[in-house]
């Protein structure tokens, strides 16, 4: 098992460096750059070129991702061009918004559904299942910026329970942990329910029904215990969507983030902004795969052997 | 602990709180910024690219502008312009302090505008060879050249002046966690891409008389949030989330007027639409093509169908209250589709039985550029309809904001519907200047008499009143060559809780800044 961790952390080197090559390209092969948004009315002509070369621009790309890899190796993440502050203190900022609501949606979605998925099982092909899966698949297709904007209507304008936007306190929390919620437990709900389906079938499930174990133990302890493997597994996949998959959330609530702040960076081409942020997400869904084969591997010896 | 390390724990921290969110307190009031100010990275005023109304109030400048764009005594009581124009010298206000407690004076104006050299804003002083302080409370700029829109330079946000100790000793935090400036507030608190809370600066009595209040401000407790999102921003209004709304969408004013509680206010903006075209790319390369498009558009139409009927129509390339706009009449562009037609007829376009005229077999067929604004895409819709009434057929290309600048450098658009907002002549400079081909210069218009006639209004006027006269000259010439066409210039709407605010009668200031909040009351 270690050997395989190991040998796992390894193959994460080359992912990374060629990750940052697609994050870097990916921002200076898209039209426009940064020296435009720095240039105000009256700005004489030969300030393009002095912007320019403050910034580095003018050297060629190999040259400039070189500079920047260089950076980051060394913990340095460079100094925004629009928003002229270090990106390690503006992502330092943002994070934590974007930890506890993607971390807090992440929950919900794992709790609420799971519980779904399984309640769904338990009463295969009968209502309950129909209209867990109906109401799962309905949730799931709902865009996420006209949820946000439903529910913002009816429980902060409407009822006037919760805050409209904003990121103050906990209740400000819970519009947004459901907009982003809902649709992720469309996800996990679909898969535990398949999951569990196909666990009851496996012989061991009417070995222990012939043994006589109570039926609700045999659903929610052993049956669960092996449906939890490709649940854990694709959770493990959505880690790095903690952090990155809340950009229309965060704008129509009006909360800092990672989403936010890349998006502006985008708008606004900030290089340094712009890499950093997906560097990081990319590492985050790269990391969260790892995690999703070690847990694999932890909780289910076959799948060792599968993935070296 | 690193710096980041502690950004982070006070974050989870903060995002941890169980406490409620506290209702808006009674002399505090709470507004969303409008849109184009959301975003301001920093309130270090020689680092940040754009500002917003808290800028003006933790800063004053010397001179600020009343509602007709003309200049009054702030920190400056009083100011002289030499004959020649190669001297300005500025007598300041006495009894001023800083917020941190350090006298306001010349050596402290001096080593204000010193900090000017190396940043982006070196240009704002790019004529003043020296600064002298005469005495304590006079500063006198020697100049290698006149330069009358200094007064308008000083006069902007960015001209705010910071106190040079505070901005040096704080370094890189300077404008986040500080921001030391002798305006009727204080810096209390600045989350970026959140909001910024001011509170009043109890000893401020020698505001400009911009206001009817000098000092120091009615309202105790200033909290200016940063919500992106229109929707959501009228929701906080509706709800009570917040008492006022600098900017409302066009979309949301039939809306407003349905709350009992919500008031409207408009005032004058500094935006202008235009249509562009692109003078070295056919068919547009005709000025008799240019014109006829340009007297094909219907600005009142617009005006009246797409707005509502509020703003103004433009008839040039200016807002309307700047002096320089004043251009005589017969260059001034108006909607005249018969015009037009026989304009086109006149360069050889011969309708067709499909109404799109075609010459020597080629239709006149364009590609209208525009932004993904939905603004931008109903104007520029209605722009295409107007120029088919006329015969031209024209399809539209939508591009983001963020790459179509580029777009323009490629310099293969034929005609673009844009908006700029500035409230200042050097505009014309800015997007018809022959050295900027592309981006800013988007018709890339060059030509010999326009870059005289532009030299002599950026550089060779002595005084205010001939840079009005040689700007109002290159005005006149640029438009005579039919590069544009006007076609919408909006005005501003503020939406505020009528039961919590207490508007002042008049503003006499262009837009809604310092001198405004200073006359606001919250109704107790």
């Amino acid at each position: 098992m270690f050997g395989f961790i190991i040998k796992r952390s390894l193959l994460l080197i080359p992912v990374f460096f060629a990750a940052s090559i697609v994050v870097f390209l990916l921002i200076h092969l898209v039209p426009g750059d940064p020296v435009d948004s720095l240039l105000t009315v009256g700005s004489p002509p030969e300030q393009r070129q002095i912007i320019t070369e403050r910034y580095g621009l003018d050297k060629p790309l190999i040259v400039q991702y070189g500079i920047w890899i260089g950076d980051i190796l060394r913990g340095d993440l460079g100094t925004a061009i629009i928003m002229r502050r270090p990106v390690a203190d503006l992502m330092a900022e943002a994070l934590p918004y974007s930890i506890a609501l993607g971390a807090s949606a992440f929950l919900f979605y794992t709790i609420v559904g799971v519980t779904l998925g399984v309640t769904a099982s338990l009463f295969q092909d009968r209502w309950p299942d129909r209209t867990i899966m109906t109401g799962v698949l309905f949730g799931s297709t709902l865009p996420s910026f006209w949820l946000g904007l439903l529910l913002m209507l009816i429980f902060s304008v409407w009822l006037r329970w919760l805050p409209v936007s904003g990121a103050r306190d906990v209740s400000s929390l819970v519009l947004p942990v459901l907009t982003i919620g809902l649709g992720g437990t469309a996800l996990v709900a679909r898969i535990t329910r398949v999951a569990m389906v196909e666990t009851q079938r496996k012989d061991f499930v009417m070995l222990l029904h012939a043994k006589g174990m109570h039926p609700l133990h045999i659903q929610l302890v052993r049956v669960l215990r092996h449906a939890l493997i490709p649940v854990v597994t694709i959770l493990a996949l959505r880690i790095g969507f903690v952090l990155g998959g809340a950009i229309t959330v965060e704008i129509v609530f009006a909360r800092p983030g990672i989403g936010t702040l890349l998006v502006r960076g985008i708008m606004q081409h900030d290089y340094p902004v712009v890499q950093a942020c997906l560097l990081m997400l990319s590492m985050a869904v790269i990391l969260g795969t790892f995690l999703g084969d070690v847990l694999q591997a932890l909780m289910d010896p076959r799948a060792r052997v599968s993935l070296s | 602990m690193t710096k980041h390390q502690r950004h982070l724990w006070a974050g989870l921290g903060l995002s941890a709180l169980l406490a409620l969110s506290a209702p808006a307190k009674a002399d505090e009031l709470v507004a969303a910024l409008k849109g184009a100010e959301v975003g301001v990275a920093t309130y270090d005023m020689l680092k940040a690219i754009n500002s917003n109304v808290a800028s003006t109030l933790i800063y004053d400048t010397l001179i600020e502008q009343d509602a007709n764009h003309g200049y009054v005594p702030a920190l400056a009581e009083s100011w002289e312009e030499a004959p020649d124009g190669l001297q300005w010298t500025f007598h300041l206000k006495q009894g001023v302090k800083f917020h941190n407690g350090v006298d306001f004076n010349a050596k402290e104006v001096a080593d204000w505008l010193a900090m000017f050299k190396g940043t982006d804003f070196e240009y704002y002083l790019g004529a003043v060879k020296e600064i002298v302080v005469v005495d304590e409370h006079t500063i006198r700029l020697d100049m290698t050249r006149p330069d009358p829109n200094l007064l308008y330079n000083l006069s902007t946000p960015f001209g705010g002046i910071m106190e040079p100790g505070a901005r040096k000793a704080d370094g890189d935090n300077y404008g986040l966690t500080a921001a030391v400036g002798t305006g009727p507030y204080k810096l209390e608190s600045f989350a970026v891409g959140q909001e910024t809370v001011l509170v009043r600066n109890d000893d401020y009595t020698w505001g400009a008389k911009t206001a009817a209040n000098t000092g120091p401000a009615n309202i105790e407790r200033i909290r200016l949030r940063e919500i992106g999102e229109a929707s959501t921003s009228f929701l906080e209004l509706t709800t009570g989330g917040v008492d006022m709304l600098f900017g409302v969408p066009q979309e949301f004013l039939s809306e407003a007027t349905k709350q009992p509680n919500i008031k409207l206010m408009t005032m004058p903006d500094q935006e202008i639409y235009y249509l562009v075209m692109n003078v070295t790319a056919a068919p547009f390369d005709d000025i008799r093509v240019r014109q006829a498009a340009a007297l094909a558009v219907n600005q009142q139409a617009i005006k009246d169908n797409l707005f509502g009927g509020a703003g103004n129509i433009p008839s040039t390339f200016m807002i309307a209250s700047l002096p320089e706009e004043k251009v005589a009449d017969q260059f001034r562009i108006k909607f005249d589709l018969d015009r037009a037609k026989a304009l086109l007829d006149e360069a050889g376009w011969m309708s067709g039985a499909d109404g799109v005229r075609a010459k020597d077999g080629q239709p006149l067929k364009i590609t209208l550029w525009t932004q993904s604004d939905s603004n931008f895409r109903r104007v520029t819709e209605v722009i295409q309809a107007q120029l088919k009434d006329a015969g031209f057929a024209a399809d539209l290309l939508t591009f983001d904001s963020a790459s179509i600048r580029d777009q323009y450098k490629a310099g293969t658009h034929q005609a673009a519907v844009r908006s700029y907002f500035y409230d200042n002549a050097t505009i014309l400079d800015w997007f018809f200047g022959g050295d900027r081909p592309g981006y800013p210069n988007i018709s890339m218009f060059n030509d010999p008499k326009a870059e005289e006639l532009r030299n002599v209004a950026m550089t060779g006027s002595k005084t205010s009143e001939e840079f009005t006269k040689n700007f109002i000259a290159y005005h006149e010439y640029i438009l005579s060559q039919f590069p544009f066409a006007p076609i919408y210039e909006p005005v501003g709407n503020i939406a505020f809780n009528g039961d919590r605010v207490i508007m002042p009668e008049t503003i006499n200031s262009p837009v809604f800044q310092r001198a405004a909040i200073m006359d606001l009351k919250l109704a107790n």
